[in-house]
């Protein structure tokens, strides 16, 4: 029997840049097959070309034995291929049933009116049939993370995929919830699909994949059964060539308060409290993390420590000053270092070359700019020890930034930040996106910081980088702290509960989507402010000391 | 899907074109241009009637027009005939510096503004608030002073004093922007015609020549307008006023590219956000690019006053507006400013010569003057366009990332 999809010999280039050199790759029908490869290695690029988005340079594509050449994402719809981007396509306003069987409504009247009734009856048939927990009339903001992912997989099935495609399926979901994924998975493959999903973590690819296909800078380096490997020879296959997992935490000296914050309240551009009430400080020499599904209030938190936004209310002090009111000019001056979450938008100017981006913060210090005047020569040179010590690649200080791949531009923030002998680090996922060989090596330098008594605030949505590199960590739910653990002492389990927002000593522990039924009381209580921390607030009152 | 595909190529190597290659293609352009003009000159030609002995002939066919003489006075009398022999310093050469020389001024306002990332449509407005100021000061003062003391002493403060006013004026939009989210493109507009009505309010009441039947000021005496060295005085054009324009540019693009308030500007320009996270305050960065950006215009304005008109009379030519197709023919960036001047210069006093010198209407020299403004214009116009499209420019970083911006940027059925 052929293959569910079979690539054969495809190469994509670009102007510049080969995505995919000679990538064959053949799944079976009804397995689970991962393509695990660092950032750069083409693995989007390759189910983009799967997918109809892009042309091949050459190569065929193969649906089932037979070749087929798409034009648009459309042709690969109608040959049984569906996608499930990172980022989902769904309208936040419309219902889990109109949000399905958009643009494929079934008719009544000639055509003339979408049948409802059908729709709605179609859609509770697909969720039965894959036993998917969905509920077909609730609105899409007013549903979890991960039942909006289900509902893209269930669109996709809607239109009659029988290959699915998952770009990073996981990077939004808490620890159960990709358990839950994981069995959806399953009893789509027991059913007969075929799911291909991209990943750079290593153990959730061993954990769901029959096989999984590594790529590296554009090249297949092999294909290997998920039963007979190990971590450490996926991760050496990734990266080529031998890889510390493990960081070795160690212990600092911990000192003085350098950073606290009391009683901050942040609202977020529409104007919604998205951090309620947080205190916390960090010490000379200790990594204070903070863990949390994505979107709890974390990037507003930080905002406003670094006075990239003005917190409504509550103090954020700084060295002993109140600095609430500073400029973000000023923070840094007194030595705030800040790796920001998104290194395309604000940690580096994509226009700009390497030279002029290692200025970026310092450009009014006296060091590389006295007296209003910018010494380009040495700005050059404070770029060349930053891309050298950094081992930026390519090393290339003239290199406009765009140029580099998502972990070289990470490495050079990373370097910039660090090289302000800070007194704080404030770092937001600082490895978000990064191939696992410069993960090793920003984890190993903010440990480094740490041991030299310096004061870092961590935000990461990755438990295991929180968990590993943290001295104490606060788990974040919908704009409040649910706790503050000592890491160590503390399972995943647990964090995972909490960052569902399952509060300590609630009781039951009962793992079936309590971030599901957490969300839907919520509304009850406060229709306007969906995804917002109206819903626990009332437990939330009764536990805080 | 592929037509797509490669127009989304074209936009890209466009975007991510060096500077060399942008002066090639704007050549290119050019060279483009003057051939689809020269056919339209020659079919234009043919739907007119002439007398056989005025007729060219190309291609056996008879033509009225004659596209070879149209662009040789466009260009060659426009530099006053380098090679005929009687090149003079008094001829058509001097026009087309003195338009030059305010050009670059209206230019660099327009330039200035755009590296910051703000479209300041205001440079007219600023450049007649900058002119009337001019014109009341420098009277006001040359009471006060006289003979070659004066000329030295009320250059520069006629000047000053149009920079200063203009650039209050061009801190008006900034304020707003800055402080009421006021978008800068309708502000300035409003501003042009408040500024308009305001010096034909004042030049036709309590300012008004008494003596003269126009909308203007009473003349600036002879001592206070730029003295004409080299060149004759019968072109208004004056070498002193080209040299500071010069100094102008040279100023502009030292503080761009070296001072600590030109790298905030382009950051602010190119990504707010990130400039945001280096400590940038844009509040600041915006009143002060756009105050600046109306001091460039208000000197224009002053060089008006000053160099062509010796008085303020309203009605002032659009020379601000032409400063946005300046600045854009020469991707705002300053030193490129004194070349699409130049460039502008030369068609629009050619386009006198060509009316003296041939029956081609001056409907028709517009039309070619408007096609190599276009043709040149253009490619600089889709790199500023595409910029702002997310995703255009170096495809290999939407392949070379991977996560949510890969997804962002190679999905096309995102956003």
């Amino acid at each position: 029997m052929a293959s569910a999809v079979h690539l054969d010999g495809i190469t994509k280039r670009f102007p510049g840049v080969v995505a995919n050199d000679d990538v064959d790759l053949e799944v079976e029908r009804g397995t689970v097959h991962a393509l695990l490869g660092e950032n750069g290695a083409g693995k989007t690029t390759l189910m983009n070309v799967l997918y109809g988005l892009y042309e091949p340079t050459s190569g065929e594509v193969r649906i089932d034995g037979e070749p087929h050449a798409f034009d648009s994402p459309r042709d690969a719809i109608d040959v049984g291929i569906g996608m499930i981007h990172q980022h989902f396509m769904l309208v936040d306003p419309m219902t889990v049933t109109e949000n399905i069987t958009l643009g494929n409504e079934p008719r009544k009247w000639g055509g003339l009116a979408v049948d409802r009734a059908a729709a709605r009856e179609a859609v509770v048939e697909l969720a039965d049939r894959y036993g998917f927990d969905v509920d077909p009339d609730a609105r899409i903001e007013d549903v979890s993370v991960g039942e909006q992912q289900r509902v893209e997989i269930l669109k996709a099935l809607y239109r009659g995929a029988d290959t699915l495609i998952l770009d990073e399926p996981t990077a939004v979901l808490t620890p159960q919830e990709v358990e839950e994924l994981f069995d959806v998975l399953d009893e789509l493959t027991a059913q007969g699909k075929t799911i291909i999903f991209i990943t750079h973590k290593l153990g959730e690819a061993m954990r769901a994949a029959d096989e999984i296909s590594v790529l590296r800078d554009g090249r297949k380096v092999g294909t290997v059964d998920a039963a007979d490997t190990s971590q450490e020879a996926l991760a050496e296959l990734m990266v080529g060539r031998e890889v510390l997992l493990d960081v070795d935490h160690g212990t600092a000296e911990t000192g003085d308060v350098v950073a606290s914050v009391s009683d901050v309240v942040v609202e977020d551009d529409r104007g919604v409290r998205a951090v309620n009430d947080v205190s916390f400080e960090v010490r000379c020499g200790e990594v204070f993390g903070i863990a949390g599904v994505d979107g709890n209030g974390q990037s507003e938190l930080i905002e406003a420590v670094t006075g990239l936004r003005t917190p409504d209310a509550g103090e954020i002090r700084f060295r002993g000053e109140d600095v609430a009111a500073t400029s973000r000019r000023e923070r840094i001056d007194a030595g705030m270092a800040y790796i920001p979450e998104d290194r395309q938008e604000r940690g580096l100017v994509m226009d700009f070359d390497l030279v002029e981006n290692g200025l970026l913060g310092s450009q009014h210090g006296p060091e590389l700019a006295a007296n209003g005047r910018i010494d380009w020569s040495k700005a050059r040179s404070h770029a060349e020890s930053i891309i050298d010590e950094y081992d930026v690649r390519p090393p290339d200080a003239d290199a406009g930034s765009k140029s580099l791949s998502g972990g070289n531009q990470q490495k050079f923030i990373v370097g910039r930040e660090f090289e302000r002998d800070p007194e704080l680090v404030v770092a937001s996922h600082p490895t978000r996106g990064v191939d696992i060989g410069s993960i090793e090596f920003i984890h190993e330098r903010l440990l480094e910081l740490r041991q030299q008594g310096v004061a870092i605030l961590l935000v990461s949505s990755k438990l295991e980088e929180v968990q590993g590199l943290s001295d104490r960590l606060a788990v974040v739910y919908e704009g409040e702290f649910i706790d503050v653990v000592d890491p160590d002492e503390t399972s995943e389990e647990e964090l995972g509960l909490l960052m569902a927002g399952e509060r300590p000593g609630d009781g039951d522990g009962d793992g079936g989507g309590p971030e599901a039924t957490e969300r839907t009381d919520g509304d009850e209580t406060d229709g306007d402010t969906p995804a917002n921390p109206t819903g626990s607030t009332d437990a939330a009152d009764g536990e805080r000391a | 899907m592929s037509a797509v595909d490669r127009a989304r190529d074209a936009i890209d190597r466009l975007v991510d074109a060096s500077a060399s290659e942008r002066i090639l293609i704007s050549t290119a352009a050019l060279v483009l241009s003057v051939l689809i003009g020269a056919v339209l000159v020659l079919v234009a030609g043919r739907m007119t009637t002439c007398t056989a002995g005025e007729a060219v002939y190309y291609f056996g066919t008879g033509f009225c027009y004659d596209p070879v003489v149209v662009f040789d006075r466009l260009f060659l009398g426009a530099l006053g005939d380098p090679f005929s022999g009687n090149w003079s310093p008094n001829g058509q050469f001097a026009v087309t510096l003195r338009e030059t020389t305010v050009l670059i001024f209206t230019g660099l306002s327009v330039a200035l503004a755009f590296r910051a990332g703000i479209f300041n449509i205001g440079t007219q407005g600023q450049m007649v608030v900058g002119a009337l100021a001019t014109a009341l000061g420098v009277l006001w003062a040359s009471s006060l002073v006289s003979g070659a003391l004066g000329t030295v002493v009320l250059i520069p403060f006629g000047l000053l004093v149009g920079g200063v006013f203009g650039g209050l004026y061009g801190a008006v939009p900034g304020l707003l922007k800055a402080y009421a989210d006021a978008n800068e493109v309708i502000t300035t507009i409003m501003l042009n015609f408040i500024a308009t009505g305001i010096a034909l309010y004042l030049v036709s009441g309590v300012f008004k020549d008494p003596e003269s039947a126009a909308n203007q000021t009473v003349p600036l005496p002879e001592f206070a307008q730029f003295p004409a060295l080299l060149f004759g005085a019968r072109q208004d054009f004056s070498i002193v006023a080209l040299g500071f324009g010069l100094l102008a540019l040279a100023a502009l693009y030292y503080v761009l590219e070296h001072t600590s308030f030109g790298y905030d500007v382009r950051t602010s320009g190119v990504q707010p956000e990130a400039a945001e996270y280096g400590g940038v305050d844009a509040k600041r960065t915006v009143i002060a690019s756009l105050t600046l950006s109306g001091a460039l215009g208000g000197i224009a304005g002053a060089m008006y006053v000053m160099m062509i008109l010796g008085t303020f009379q309203t009605g002032i030519p659009s020379y601000g507006f032409d400063g946005i197709t300046v600045s854009i023919l020469a991707g705002n960036n300053p030193l490129g400013v004194g070349i699409a001047a130049l460039l502008f210069g030369v068609l629009k006093s050619g386009t006198t010569v060509v009316q003296f010198a041939t029956d081609v209407p001056p409907q028709l020299v517009g039309v070619l003057r408007g096609l190599i403004i276009l043709f040149v214009a253009m490619p600089e116009f889709f790199r500023l366009a595409a910029r702002r499209v997310p995703g255009a420019g170096s495809r290999p970083e939407a392949v070379a990332t991977d996560g949510g911006s890969a997804t962002d940027r190679g999905g096309e059925t995102d956003e």
